[in-house]
């Protein structure tokens, strides 16, 4: 771990950007129809949940990172084989991210560039950020987020200045039961965004007052949940729900929809804005943590090293890992998140979270005499600095 | 990283202090330097050490009863105030009573120092080094025979250009005095400004040949120690020939060379350095320039003028905001012309896109070329006006205006459109306040345009992301440069693309004064008189209280 400090602020802008990164690209909870908003929010509730079971791990142990409690937890050896799993995830996901993107711009903008260049680029980008660290990460997010923020507030003003909202669109709400609605939350919105937050475990022990990181977090995760879900209702009244089903990107059809004053149309550099800078620190954080993840498994001293190497393995995932934009949808819909996001970022954090809760308990059971019980006493102690 | 950075530094100036330390034993092995008895002797090794220099006086002189006793007086032609010279120590040598009488060589140098030379400055030197050094800076010496010392009198003058109005950061309101070459008159104006004691200034002579003084200044208790400390650490490394303009310093101490951004801020005029260390910053002036060092600076001060702070808030406000869109157009302006044309057509508004592409219809290269012929003819145009004489300057805007504006798109190569993104930009890189900063978004908008030349806005932004993170790496000073915009600070958010009140400075910069951070008194904010009696002045004369 380098020697690095954020801020509670810091960390809640970082879990905003996270969260918006690729979910505004995509359309997400399609599935339940003009209730994606619904989806949406039920599933940032379960968010909350997952991370509160991070957060309860990150409590037993505030300093270190996950790859190295996994090994206190399960032992040396297969803890060191499920932190290698969780860094081949990380890997994976960040790769999945600049695929997303890269098919994106492909689509939209630029049909004749190869894939290969328009993710080469990105990818430097984003080695050149993680090798300056989390902390020149976590400022740039501050600048950026106000540039986000007021484009944001501005395409709101413009949609709604140009009268494309059609509320009827969002109705009926509930139309077959809520069973839909539910069944895309446990299949795709509670892991997609929302169960995404794991990484953040590895940014936790960077925090300069782990008492606040609790509520920093459920802040962010809750009012990302929000802009998510309004995004998507505003995309679905704008576009109604035939259109948007065959939108792959549903916020560019809603922006490009925009006319105002005869003069302000096609305004698609707004979403080519909102998405690199989302997704620019989707990937940063994603791939500073395998990064991190990396040095700390395997006990490489600088961290910044590794990231030419792993950047390059990403790079050329992003590419090998689907041989068409449909595939690589569907992968990322229907398999993983039975097989990586189901069992990685649910299950096996929980079973955790009970070892880790047992444990304790013994050792606080050895420990009575003490008057205070060691990880408050951490916790207190460090809020002092 | 912090912790890695100082840690380097560290080890390289401790490289540093053992090479000096060897320098030192180096001239330790030498004979004793140390000034002989015998006033020939003397004067035979200054005229030997100095090559018989022709500006070098020499004066002869012979006191005491009978004029038994021999002296000489020294001092550099030019570097001395003449009068002085003449009036307070020639001619008080020679028409005091007190020398004329029976006296001892050691008598003599007593009497000179307390009764006759009526200089303030005055010391007594004992070795050639310390005698050079004072001869050379401009005092007078006296030598006496059949002593080993020298007197040396503080008389330094000669011809310094005068205090004038600024030239580089101009102003409509506020003084109008900078800074001027000699370093006494520079620091004498900022203190005539803070009537402080904790006003603290410490001096440096850096330089192998030049021996250049150098002066730091700070106010004692606002200033951050660590800061200071780290100051001095970085000049007192710096082992090089000459410093001839406080650039040399600027080089050498900066935390990070790998940027075209300036980490340390210069300045002209007093009162921005007075407004700098009221807010605990370290200013350090340099002999021979006009041009003072303010560390630690952090970006958005290159975006901000003294006059900001006149004005009131809401007018320096909105000037603050136009500044920072006219850097962003001076950083990207051709560049989004290029992609807008290049790759996104469909964003331009269907006439203007019509008449851009009538515009473009005879001009034969891509909008990148024709970008670039303008910037470079512009680059041209400006560094020839800079150096050209006064006389010629109007020969220049006609060449350039009329021949290469009106001729250029006259015969097809550039398109009408691109003048006016092209001048407009150029306007905008004149705006903005500090040259130091606008010459860095020169650089910068060249790599904008190759990456919209290729990538369109996907490459723009690419650029600007990577623009921002390599800001937000900075460190001036230890400093995080993007300060306090990233790290953001709230309380001092106030003063960045914003100006608020003079009245809402509560409180100094949290990364850049130290301890004592309260600025201001509690309810500085005015207000209107409680009651109407103010307008009745015999009511007032009856001291009815009206204040806020």
């Amino acid at each position: 771990m380098e020697k690095a400090k954020i801020s509670a602020y810091q960390l809640f802008i970082l879990i905003v950007l996270f969260e918006l990164g690729s979910a505004l690209l995509v359309p997400i909870a399609i599935e339940a129809k003009q209730d994606a908003w619904l989806a949406i929010l039920i599933g940032m509730v379960g968010g909350f949940c997952l991370y509160l079971v991070y957060h309860g791990l990150y409590s037993y142990y505030p300093d270190i990172p996950p790859t190295e409690y996994l090994q206190k937890i399960m032992g040396s050896f297969l803890g060191k084989i499920l932190a290698f799993i969780y860094v081949l995830y990380f890997i994976y996901l960040s790769a999945r991210v600049l695929r997303d993107f890269g098919e994106m711009l492909i689509t939209s903008f630029y049909w004749d560039t190869p894939l290969f260049i328009l993710n080469t680029l990105m990818a430097l980008l984003v080695i050149y950020t993680v090798r300056k660290g989390i902390e020149v990460l976590a400022r740039t997010s501050e600048l950026l987020f106000v540039l986000i923020f007021l484009l944001g507030i501005s395409v709101l003003f413009l949609i709604v200045v140009s009268g494309i909202i059609q509320i009827s669109n969002l109705k009926p709400v509930l139309e077959e039961g809520i069973k839909p609605v539910l069944k895309t939350t446990f299949t795709q919105t509670l892991y997609f965004p929302f169960g995404e937050v794991i990484i953040f475990a590895m940014i936790l022990p960077y925090l300069n007052r782990p008492a606040k990181v609790k509520q920093i977090g459920l802040l962010a995760i809750g009012f990302s949940g929000l802009i998510l879900a309004s995004v998507m209702a505003i995309n679905v009244s704008v576009l109604d729900v035939n259109n948007i089903t065959r939108s792959p990107f549903p916020l560019l059809s809603t922006i490009q929809t925009i006319e105002v004053a005869g003069f302000l149309e096609r305004l698609d550099v707004y979403f080519i804005l909102i998405t690199v800078i989302g997704v620019f620190f989707k990937m940063c954080l994603f791939f500073y943590a395998s990064v991190v993840g990396t040095a700390n498994l395997f006990k490489v001293k600088e961290s910044a090293r590794l990231a030419f190497p792993l950047g390059l393995a990403i790079l050329i995932l992003s590419i090998t890992i689907a041989s068409n934009y449909s595939e690589h949808i569907k992968e990322g819909l229907h398999v993983i998140t039975l097989y990586l996001h189901l069992p990685l970022q649910v299950i096996i954090p929980s079973l955790l979270l009970l070892i880790a809760f047992i444990k304790n308990k013994k050792k606080k059971r050895k420990q009575s005499k003490n008057l205070f019980p060691k990880r408050k006493y951490r916790l207190v102690e460090r809020d002092k600095k | 990283m912090s912790y890695v950075f100082i840690f380097k530094t560290k080890e390289s100036k401790n490289d540093r202090k053992i090479q000096e330390i060897n320098n030192q034993n180096q001239s330790n092995n030498r004979p004793p330097n140390l000034i002989e008895s015998s006033l020939s002797k003397n004067l035979e090794v200054i005229k030997q050490k100095t090559g018989n220099s022709s500006d070098i006086i020499i004066r002869p002189l012979k006191i005491g009863h009978n004029s038994q006793i021999k002296i000489a007086i020294l001092y550099v032609k030019g570097m001395v105030d003449n009068q002085s010279v003449n009036d307070s120590v020639i001619e008080s040598i020679m028409n005091n009573q007190n020398l004329s009488e029976k006296l001892i060589p050691q008598d003599v140098l007593e009497v000179l120092i307390e009764d006759v030379v009526a200089v303030g400055g005055i010391k007594v030197v004992s070795d050639w080094e310390k005698l050079f050094t004072a001869l050379m800076s401009g005092e007078t010496i006296t030598l006496i025979d059949g002593i080993s010392k020298g007197v040396c009198a503080s008389t330094q003058g000669g011809q310094r250009r005068s205090v004038q109005e600024s030239t580089t950061d101009v102003s409509i309101r506020g003084s109008k005095e900078a800074f001027n070459e000699s370093i006494e008159t520079s620091i004498a104006m900022v203190r005539r400004i803070i009537n402080n004691t904790d006003l603290w200034v410490e001096s440096f002579n850096i330089g192998k040949m030049t021996k250049t003084e150098v002066s730091i200044m700070y106010i004692n208790g606002i200033a951050k120690n660590e800061i200071i400390e780290e100051v001095r650490k970085r000049l007192k490394g710096i082992n090089i020939d000459g410093i001839l303009e406080s650039g040399y310093i600027e080089q050498l101490i900066e935390d990070q060379t790998t940027t075209t951004f300036p980490t340390i801020y210069h300045t002209e005029r007093p009162d921005t350095v007075a407004g700098n260390l009221l807010e605990g910053k370290i200013a350090i002036f340099v002999n021979g320039t006009p041009f003072v060092l303010l560390v630690p600076a952090l970006f958005i001060d290159f975006f901000q003028s003294a006059e900001d702070y006149y004005e009131r808030f809401d007018i320096a406000t909105a000037i603050r905001f136009l500044r920072t869109v006219i850097f962003f157009i001076s950083l990207v302006g051709p560049a989004i012309y290029i992609a807008a044309t290049t790759f996104h057509q469909e964003m331009i508004p269907t006439e203007l896109a019509i008449i851009i592409a009538a515009q473009r219809e005879s001009v034969p290269f891509p909008a990148f070329i024709e970008a670039l012929i303008m910037e470079i003819t512009f680059e041209i145009l400006r560094e020839a006006g800079i150096r050209m004489p006064k006389a010629m300057g109007s020969t220049i805007s006609i060449v350039g205006a009329l021949v290469i504006g009106q001729a250029a798109i006259q015969a097809g190569i550039v398109s009408p459109a691109m003048v006016i993104v092209v001048s407009l930009t150029a306007i905008a890189s004149f705006a903005t306040p500090s040259y130091a900063v606008a010459i860095s978004a020169r650089l910068v908008r060249f790599i904008f345009m190759v990456s919209a030349a290729t990538f369109g806005f996907y490459g723009i932004i690419l650029v600007f992301i990577m623009l921002i993170v390599h800001l937000c790496s900075l460190r001036s000073f230890g400093v995080p440069y993007m300060s306090p915009l990233a790290p953001f600070i709230r309380e001092e958010a106030g003063d960045t693309i914003f100006r608020r009140p003079i009245w809402a400075y509560k409180k100094r910069p949290r990364l850049i004064s130290g301890q004592n951070r309260v600025s201001q008194g509690e309810d500085q904010k005015p207000q209107p008189p409680r009651t109407r009696i103010m307008k009745n002045t015999t009511n007032v004369e009856k001291g009815e209280p009206n204040e806020s």
